[in-house]
C-alpha cells in the first residue's frame, strides 16, 4: 500500500493530534494575549503547511483501505480547496473573543479534525467511509457551534444543529441500507455498474433519495435547510464562516460523486432534484429579503446558492460537473470575503445587523469594497467569479434542454439582487445616526481583503485556467463509471 | 435463512417510521435523541438482513460501525443536552427560541 497518497489526511491528522496534546498540557491562562497569539500562529503555520502538502499531492492517484478511499484528481482538487478554506478561516480567527481563552486549543483541534473529515469525505468511495467521515465532520461542527460564549445563542444553535443533523444522518443511513440491499455492494464504482438498470425499483429510488438527504443537510438544500439560519446566527462568526465555506465545498463534492456514480439514467432522481433546486433557491431568496441580521441573510443566500449548485449536478454530464466544481471554488471565495467583512466589523464577536453597516465606506473603504465585490459576485454581476460560475452552470443546463429551469433560476438571480443591493446601500449610501470612528484594519487583514477582491475580479475576467482545472477534475467522475 | 428478506425490510421500515415519529412529535430533547437512535437501529437491521441475504460481509461491518458512531452521537448529544439543562432547567425544545 502506498501511504503517501493519503498525505493531506495524514498531515491534518497529525496537526489535530498536536492541538489535542496542547489541550491536555496547556494551563488555563487568564485572558492574556501571549498564549492566544501562540495558538493562533501555530494554527496559521500548520494550515499554510497543509496547503503545501495538498498542492504537493495534487496529482496523486490510487486506492487505500481496499478501495474504500480513492484518490484521483477530483478529490485532490477538492482537498486543496478545503485546505485553502481552513487556512482562510484560521486567518480571521486572530481575535476570536466569543470563545473562551482556555478553549482555543480545542477550537483549533476541532477545526482541523473537521477538515480532516471533510478531506476523507471527498475521497470516500464506499458507503461506510462516506458515513463515518460525514459523521466525524458533523460532530466536530456541533461542538464548534455550541462553544460560543454567549450562552443562550451558541447552545441553542448547537442543539438545533445537532438534532437536525443527526435526524438527517439517520435518514441517510437508512437510504444507504436500502441501496446496499438492492445493489448487493457498497462500493460506489460497482454500484454505478448495477444501479442504472434498477432505477424502476422503488427501493433504489427511495434509497438514493434518502442517502442524498444526508448530503443535502450538509449543503442546506430545501427539506434539510432549517438549521442554516439559526446555526449561522448562533455560532460565532468564524465558525459560521467555516460552515459556509469548507463544509459546503465538501458537501458539493460528495453529492457530485454519489450522483455521478449512482444516479445515471434515473428520470425520477432528476425530477426530484429539479424540484428541490427550484424550491431551495426560491425559498432562500424570498426569506433572505426580510432578514435584519447579516449572518441570517448570508445563511438564506447559501440555501439559494445550493439551489443553483443542484442545477449543475442534475445535468448529469461533464459540462455540468465541471461547472459545479468551478462554482464550489467561486462559493469559497465569495462567501469567505463576505464573512471576513462581518468578522472585521465585529471585533467583540457580536452578531452584525445590516443597519450597523451604515457609513462603512467612510470607516473603511477597503472593507466596503470587499463587501461590494463579494455581494456582487454572489448576485452574479458580470466581471466577477460568481457570474462566470452561474454562466457555466446555466449554459450546461440549457445545452441539456432545461430551459424552464434556467429561466426560473434567472428570475431568482434578479430577486436575490434586491437584498444584496439593500446591504450595499446600507454600506455605501446610508449614514450612521452618530458618527462612528474609522475602522482600524491591520495590515495582514488589508492584504487578505485585497487578495480576495483580486481573486474574485481577476477570476471573473480570466477564468480559463480555473475552468481547465475544473474540467480536468470532472474527468475522473466520467471515466470508469 | 429463516425469515424472508421482505419481512425484514417491513420490520425495519416500521421501526424507522416509529423512530422518525418519535423524533418529530415528542417535546423532550432526550426522547428526540432516543427516536433518532431507533432510526439508526432500523438501518442496522436492514444491513444485517441484507448481509445475510446477499452473503456479503460489508453489511455486518457497517453495523459494527453504526454501533460505535451511535455511541459517539449519544455522548456528543447528551453533553450538549446536559449543558442545556443546566442553563435552562428544562428539556423542552420550546424553551430554545432566542434565534429568529
Amino acid at each position: 500500500m502506498n501511504w503517501m497518497i493519503a498525505g493531506p489526511e495524514i498531515f491534518y491528522f497529525a496537526a489535530s493530534l498536536w492541538f489535542l496534546l496542547l489541550t491536555f498540557t496547556a494551563q488555563p491562562k487568564p485572558a492574556q494575549n501571549g498564549g492566544r497569539r501562540r495558538e493562533y500562529l501555530t494554527a496559521i503555520f500548520l494550515a499554510s503547511l497543509g496547503i503545501l502538502v495538498c498542492l504537493a499531492s495534487v496529482h496523486a492517484q490510487g486506492w487505500l483501505f481496499t478501495r474504500g478511499f480513492s484518490v484521483d484528481f477530483f478529490s485532490q482538487v477538492f482537498k486543496t480547496l478545503l485546505s485553502l478554506g481552513l487556512f482562510l478561516i484560521v486567518c480571521i480567527c486572530g481575535q476570536i473573543n466569543d470563545i473562551e481563552d482556555r478553549r482555543h486549543n480545542e477550537f483549533y483541534f476541532l477545526l482541523f479534525t473537521c477538515t480532516l473529515a471533510l478531506m476523507l469525505l471527498v475521497s470516500a468511495d464506499h458507503l461506510l467511509s462516506i458515513y463515518v467521515s460525514l459523521e466525524l465532520s458533523s460532530y466536530s461542527l456541533y461542538i464548534l457551534v455550541a462553544l460560543r460564549k454567549k450562552r443562550g445563542q451558541g447552545l441553542e444553535a448547537g442543539i438545533k444543529y445537532f438534532l437536525i443533523g443527526s435526524f438527517a444522518s439517520a435518514v441517510m443511513l437508512f437510504g444507504m441500507a436500502l441501496l446496499y440491499s438492492s445493489a448487493g455492494t457498497a462500493y460506489l464504482p460497482e454500484m454505478a455498474k448495477v444501479l442504472p438498470g434498477m432505477m424502476a425499483s422503488p427501493a433504489v429510488v427511495t434509497g438514493l433519495l434518502f442517502t442524498l438527504g444526508g448530503f443535502f443537510f450538509k449543503l442546506a438544500v430545501f427539506p434539510f435547510h432549517f438549521w442554516a439560519p439559526d446555526t449561522y446566527q448562533g455560532a460565532s462568526n468564524q465558525v459560521a464562516a467555516y460552515i459556509a465555506t469548507a463544509s459546503k465545498v465538501a458537501g458539493i463534492a460528495i453529492i457530485l460523486r454519489v450522483v455521478a456514480s449512482a444516479g445515471q439514467g434515473s428520470t425520477y432522481l432528476v425530477h426530484v432534484l429539479v424540484i428541490l433546486s427550484v424550491v431551495s433557491m426560491t425559498l432562500g431568496n424570498l426569506a433572505a429579503m426580510v432578514q435584519k441580521d447579516m449572518k441570517r441573510l448570508l445563511a438564506f443566500s447559501t440555501v439559494a446558492h445550493s439551489g443553483y449548485v443542484l442545477i449543475g449536478i442534475l445535468v448529469l454530464d461533464a459540462a455540468g460537473y465541471s461547472a459545479t466544481i468551478f462554482y464550489a471554488l467561486a462559493l469559497l471565495a465569495m462567501k469567505f470575503t463576505a464573512f471576513m467583512v462581518v468578522v472585521e466589523l465585529t471585533p467583540d464577536g457580536r452578531n452584525l445587523q445590516i443597519e450597523e453597516l451604515a457609513g462603512l465606506h467612510r470607516r473603511s473603504p477597503l472593507m466596503a469594497l470587499a463587501l461590494l465585490v463579494a455581494l456582487f459576485s454572489l448576485a452574479g454581476i458580470p466581471p466577477t467569479i460568481g457570474f462566470t460560475g452561474k454562466f457555466l452552470i446555466f449554459t450546461a443546463a440549457i445545452q441539456k434542454g432545461y430551459v424552464a429551469l434556467v429561466i426560473i433560476a434567472m428570475v431568482n438571480v434578479v430577486i436575490s439582487l434586491y437584498y444584496y443591493l439593500l446591504v450595499i446601500k446600507a454600506a455605501y449610501l446610508l449614514e450612521p445616526a452618530e458618527a462612528l470612528p474609522p475602522l482600524v484594519v491591520s495590515f495582514p487583514k488589508k492584504l487578505l481583503a485585497g487578495l480576495s477582491i483580486a481573486v474574485i475580479v481577476v477570476a471573473g475576467f480570466f477564468p480559463w485556467w480555473l475552468i481547465q482545472i475544473a474540467q480536468a477534475a470532472a474527468q475522473p467522475l466520467m471515466l470508469g463509471r | 435463512m429463516i425469515a424472508p428478506f421482505r419481512d425484514i425490510l417491513l420490520l425495519a421500515a416500521t421501526l424507522f417510521a416509529l423512530g422518525a415519529f418519535c423524533a418529530v412529535v415528542r417535546r423532550n430533547l432526550i426522547m428526540i435523541v432516543l427516536g433518532i437512535e431507533i432510526m439508526l437501529n432500523a438501518a442496522a437491521i436492514v444491513f444485517v438482513g441484507a448481509s445475510l441475504h446477499l452473503n456479503n460481509l460489508d453489511g455486518q461491518t457497517f453495523v459494527l460501525f453504526i454501533l460505535a458512531v451511535a455511541a459517539t452521537e449519544v455522548s456528543v448529544g447528551l453533553a450538549i443536552i446536559v449543558y442545556a439543562f443546566r442553563r435552562t432547567g428544562s428539556f423542552d425544545p420550546r424553551h430554545f427560541n432566542l434565534l429568529r
